[in-house]
């Protein structure tokens, strides 16, 4: 397959140039040639005049690119300043024993330069991620990278933050570096770039100054068409009882501090509910808590008037809890398993799948085969491997396991990240469908411009709690984005 | 050198990549054997006579084989729920003790019935034994590498300690020698359990338990509820909870399993073969430690434990017969030691395809 | 008072400790490095044995021989240790069959009895031994004579390597880019540290030091080769490490609480008390299980745990 297919792109100093494409349009393979990890099958990179060849990392960081990746690339116990000097083979001679007390002192004259404020003793693990994105960012900048490429930096932070960072992108251009900031966002693009790539389908489409682009004109290259602003159903059906009520409920995170704080929300059947934040705001830990993957400890959960003790999935199952996780390939799916032990994975306990302890092979088989074709999911059979399928695929089977249970409710967790546009669409549509069946869904997303297509009502977390509910089409972004940011107003 | 993940097994090479595996230890030990002034061949053939081939040598190895193929499922049972069990060789002993007691205390009883108490008790033995790593692992998250490995020296001391040193019921305290020469106390005779004779090849009660064993531990794991969970939660312990299996309780299922079927090993040590507790011959064994590269070799299938079981058995056999000034020591060790190497290295062609850039 | 029980149990401590210390040395930068290898008992019998043929062949003073001797017995280690490393690092495979494997081919009934009786190593003691480096008028001191004093140049030496290893992981930068290969190597690897390298080092490293470890044995405590002579001490150093969280000074103080338990039971013969040894010496396992489970909440995991990348193989997301 190719992902890059004769891309020509070139960035000057001081220059701060987006590249700007959907999901799968070639951004990142092409930040991975540049970075080193992989090898251009064909043409070249040249590099303030001379032709390069990268064969590793350390070329690329050694000829002064650095990037900053969607995925933190940092050691949780380390300090910060552990993390800024790791691999630093400069001055090795001299500096064959660490100074802390220098290393700390650059690390600090650097963040008061570009505006990164972080604590160059604490530990990773300590951190926010916005903090961690700042150590990041350090990491390339202690390195004197001359080009610094990053990697969708907005997906995990507040407006309020993503303005931050576009100071320290202008501040990092002023001093002649150059700036590859790679996004889908096309708002975000205008606000900070000089100059616009496209790449659509591995190719690239145009390159444009972004003063002269607009919004509009950006999507049609991105798409290859106009865009048709995704139309909302002027009504969905009547809305009927409550299936998930949630009061006063409080859980843990991972460290034993509160993640979830007094969630107060009631959905109804028929109902999308969408939960709107800045990832790690506790709405991981809110979906894990209604599923019963993690245990309350204050509060209660009920489903359709049942209440639930918590902390025990089958339970929650059982009383018609659907759940499509955020993690498709490590929690929604057993990835070295075959599509069809994947489909039974959660009705393998009762008939017809199994009759007593047997499973029943034909059975299970056949109810694949099902899904595979109702549901259009491209694969080489039913005993294909999980982890072969593309993530639209995978959320497919997902999807589908979910539905076949009956549920009454349907808690989906960033259904679309990493999918097309083709996969996002899909999406949608089985989410508006669950909706019209009756089913409740409770839709978790960073995306705010997905929430704002397909939910009713919009709660904004921030801090592990309900800082505020609206109807989708009254709240405004503005209104929501403080919301997001902890500066809104509590209701 | 490249190295991609392949899309799709063909169902040749997970037969075809072992045997090569077997072939290249082979020349590699007859390397060894040859730069060490042995002639390869005329060893080799030694080997396979002492093994199978000799008067009494098919019996001899199925001797050596029943412990392995226990020890053998019982590693397979854990691994392949990635349950690093190392234990087995304290959960052999375990069962051993437990055995050898019952064994004892039922004296009078008849045969058959001591048989059933001697491995309810074996397994009861490993079982109580393993689920000592299994609940720390289960509810404390502790690693049941070093747990299960810390307590084979304990049950290892621990039987020393009910032989050599004290009074205990186990302890042959009866004639002279009982006080230098300290040993277990021997079994009735009413406890050995029977065997089958065909056509001069003796087979033991405890290996045709062994082989219902491993007909019993395919049928869970391939055909069942129970083996479904197991293969999924060994994937992803995360896509086990969220599909509301519960997981914990599924570790000490597995991990007592694995240490029951070691534990039943140990009975047959004490039925079958020994008929009194001996931790020296125990130890030196090494039944628990050979389990795992025998369930390793036979990529966790309990069939192919079996046959693997019979190989190793047949080598350690020949290694045994074959002692002696002309035939170098430790050459068993290294053989299997190779074979294992080589298997190994093999997997890696199995999940992967490699490609050497010119 | 120098023959009492307690200082008697302290000395032998320090002299039974000091082959688990090498090992222990060696294993916490194998697994700090991320690689696991429970071949330390093959590779300390490796040592044991090619130390002991070195001092049987090699002609010349006994302080020359004895180096020779130890370097011999570390690269025999390290050679094992490269097989091991080879298979899980190159070639992916399941780090604990592949240190059993090692364990087995090299162990007592493989290739290190294979060489010693065919190289006719057994039933003579060692022609140049470790002796006690002090005078004999230091080592009459009380109560710090036999336990500081007392001891072999080895033992010294051993002093010096966990200085070093302290001081390497803590205040290097090589140090310091293990640790990150250890804990996080896709965050290593993205900052151009080679992950491979460091790994394949620093196991072949850690053979060399578990070579010594059983040399130690062979030229020292025996000091004679026989087959099997380490008696499982490779196992309790593997322990050893957990129970010192990876840290090489608490490496010391574990190696000699281990070691003075291995020594108990001869200590308290030679005082004539007939408590049973056995269930004394369950106390090590016993307190490592403990110290096992105290680590391993998820809050003493951050400070005190395994390096996060122990045990599993790095692969550089390729397409």
């Amino acid at each position: 397959m190719v992902a890059n297919d004769h891309v020509d792109f070139d960035a000057a100093e001081g220059e701060v140039h987006a590249l700007l494409g959907e999901n799968g349009a070639g951004k990142t393979t092409l930040s991975k040639m540049l970075t080193g990890l992989y090898r251009p099958d064909e043409g070249e990179i040249v590099l303030f005049g001379r032709t390069v060849e990268f064969n590793s990392p350390r070329d690329a960081l050694d000829a002064g690119i650095a990037m900053v990746h969607q995925h933190f690339r940092l050691v949780s116990p380390f300090t910060v300043a552990e993390n800024v000097v790791l691999g630093d083979e400069r001055d090795v001679g001299r500096s064959f024993l660490l100074r802390p007390g220098a290393i700390e002192g650059r690390v600090g004259e650097l963040s008061r330069r570009y505006g990164l404020a972080v604590d160059p003793r604490a530990r990773i693990w300590q951190l926010s991620v916005g903090e961690q994105q700042r150590v990041e960012i350090l990491k390339a900048l202690y390195q004197d990278a001359r080009i610094l490429i990053l990697d969708e930096p907005t997906a995990v932070l507040t407006p309020q933050e993503a303005e931050a960072l576009f100071e320290t992108i202008r501040a990092m251009a002023a001093d002649g570096r150059t700036v590859i900031f790679i996004s889908h966002k096309l708002h975000e693009v205008k606000a900070v770039a000089d100059r616009v790539t496209v790449l659509r389908r591995g190719k690239s489409i145009a390159t444009v100054a972004a003063a002269d682009a607009t919004p509009r004109s950006l999507a049609a290259l991105m798409v290859g068409r106009e865009l048709e602003a995704e139309r909302r159903p002027a009504e969905r059906g009547p809305v009927g009882e409550p299936v998930l009520k949630l009061d006063g409920v409080w859980a843990d995170g991972d460290r034993g501090v509160p993640a979830v704080k007094d969630v107060a929300l009631t959905i109804c059947a028929g109902e999308i509910v969408g939960v709107a934040g800045v990832a790690g705001n506790g709405q991981r830990e809110l979906a894990e808590t209604i599923v019963g993957m993690r245990p309350l400890t204050d509060g209660a959960v009920e489903v359709c008037g049942r209440r639930l003790t918590g902390g025990d999935p089958r339970e929650a199952i059982s009383a018609g809890v659907a759940y499509v996780p955020e993690d498709r390939l490590g929690t929604g799916v057993a990835p070295s398993l075959s599509v069809a032990s994947n489909v039974v994975l959660k009705s393998y306990r009762g008939s017809p799948v199994s009759s007593g302890p047997f499973l029943r092979f034909r059975r299970i088989r056949d109810l694949a085969r099902g899904v595979i074709d109702r549901y259009d999911v491209r694969t080489s059979g039913p005993n294909a491997p999980a982890w072969q399928l593309s993530g639209g695929n995978l959320q497919k089977v997902v999807l589908a396991r979910e539905f076949s249970g009956e549920p009454a409710v349907l808690v989906v967790a960033s259904p679309t990240r990493g999918l097309d546009v083709a996969g996002i669409e899909t999406v949608h549509s089985y989410l508006r469908e669950a909706a019209s069946a009756g089913v409740g869904v409770l839709l978790i997303s960073e995306d705010l411009d997905e929430i704002l297509v397909l939910a009713d009502r919009v709660a904004v977390m921030y801090e592990g709690a309900v800082v505020g509910e609206r109807v989708v089409g009254v709240a405004t972004v503005e209104e929501l984005g403080l919301m997001m940011a902890g500066a809104g107003s509590e209701d | 050198m490249r190295i991609e993940r392949r899309l799709r097994q063909p169902w040749w090479l997970t037969v075809v990549v072992p045997v090569v595996s077997i072939a290249v230890a082979l020349v590699l030990s007859g390397v060894v054997l040859f730069l060490t002034g042995h002639p390869p061949l005329k060893s080799f053939r030694r080997i396979i006579d002492a093994a199978f081939i000799a008067n009494g040598a098919l019996t001899e190895t199925i001797i050596s084989a029943t412990p392995l193929i226990f020890t053998g499922l019982a590693a397979a049972v854990a691994f392949r729920m990635n349950l690093f069990n190392i234990g087995g060789e304290g959960q052999l002993y375990s069962g051993a003790i437990t055995g050898a007691a019952v064994g004892l205390l039922m004296a009078g009883s008849p045969s058959p019935l001591i048989f059933v108490g001697m491995i309810v008790a074996g397994a009861a033995g490993g079982a109580l034994l393993a689920s000592i790593p299994a609940l720390l692992r289960a509810f404390f998250s502790t690693n049941e590498i070093i747990t299960s490995l810390m307590l084979n020296y304990v049950v290892a001391l621990v039987l020393e300690y009910l032989i050599f040193d004290s009074h205990s019921y186990l302890r042959d305290t009866s004639g002279f020698e009982a006080n230098v020469f300290p040993q277990g106390k021997t079994l009735p005779d009413e406890a050995t359990w029977s065997s089958w004779t065909i056509h001069g090849l003796v087979l033991p009660l405890g290996f045709l338990v062994a082989l219902a064993v491993a007909v019993f531990v395919w049928v869970l794991y391939s055909r069942t509820r129970f083996g479904f969970e197991v293969q999924v939660i060994g994937d992803s312990t995360r896509a086990g909870r969220y599909a509301g299996m519960r997981t914990r309780r599924k570790i000490v299922a597995v991990m007592c399993l694995s240490g029951a079927i070691a534990g039943i090993g140990g009975a047959s040590q004490m039925g079958d073969f020994r008929h009194q507790l001996d931790p020296r011959g125990l130890r030196d064994a090494s039944y628990g430690y050979t389990g795992i590269v025998v369930a390793a070799l036979a990529r966790y299938n309990p069939f192919a434990v079996v046959l693997v079981a019979l190989l190793i058995g047949g080598l350690t056999n020949a290694g045994f017969t074959l002692q002696g000034a002309d035939f170098p020591a430790g050459l068993v060790g290294v053989m299997q030691g190779l074979i294992l190497f080589c298997a190994l290295g093999g997997e890696l062609f199995v999940r992967y395809r490699v490609r050497f850039a010119w | 008072m120098n023959n009492s029980l307690v200082v008697v149990v302290l000395a032998s401590g320090v002299l039974y400790g000091t082959p688990l210390l090498y090992a222990a040395l060696g294993e916490v930068l194998a697994e700090r490095s991320g690689v696991l290898n429970l071949g330390v008992e093959g590779m300390m019998l490796m040592g044991a044995v090619m130390g002991f043929w070195t001092v049987e062949r090699m002609a010349g003073p006994t302080p020359l021989v004895l180096a020779a001797a130890i370097g011999v017995a570390a690269l025999a280690g390290a050679v094992m240790a490269a097989i091991h490393a080879f298979l899980v690092i190159t070639l992916r495979a399941n780090q604990i069959v592949s240190g059993l494997a090692l364990t087995i081919f090299a162990g007592a009934a493989g290739l290190s009895s294979y060489l010693g009786n065919d190289l006719n190593l057994a039933g003579k003691p060692a022609k140049h031994q470790f002796q006690e480096v002090f005078p004999t008028s230091w080592q009459d001191l009380p109560v710090i004579g036999p336990i500081v004093f007392g001891q072999s140049a080895l033992v010294y030496a051993s002093w010096v390597c966990v200085a070093l290893v302290a001081l390497y992981l803590t205040r290097t930068r090589l140090g310091l880019n293990l640790r990150a290969v250890g804990e996080s190597p896709a965050a290593a690897d993205a900052m151009g540290v080679n992950v491979s390298r460091y790994r394949y080092a620093h196991t072949l490293v850690g053979g060399a030091f578990a070579g010594v470890g059983g040399a130690a044995f062979s030229l020292s405590i025996t000091p004679q080769w026989v087959d099997g002579l380490t008696q499982g001490a490779g196992w309790i150093a593997i322990a050893l490490v957990i129970f010192a969280f990876w840290r090489p000074t608490l490496c010391l103080l574990g190696a000699y609480f281990f070691g003075a338990f291995t020594a108990l039971p001869f200590a308290l013969q030679g005082h004539g008390v007939t408590v049973a040894p056995e269930l004394f010496q369950t106390l090590p396992y016993v307190a490592t299980i403990v110290a096992l489970v105290l680590v391993s909440s998820r809050a003493a995991r951050l400070r005190f745990g395994a390096p996060a990348a122990l045990g599993l193989p790095y692969v550089r997301e390729e397409r």
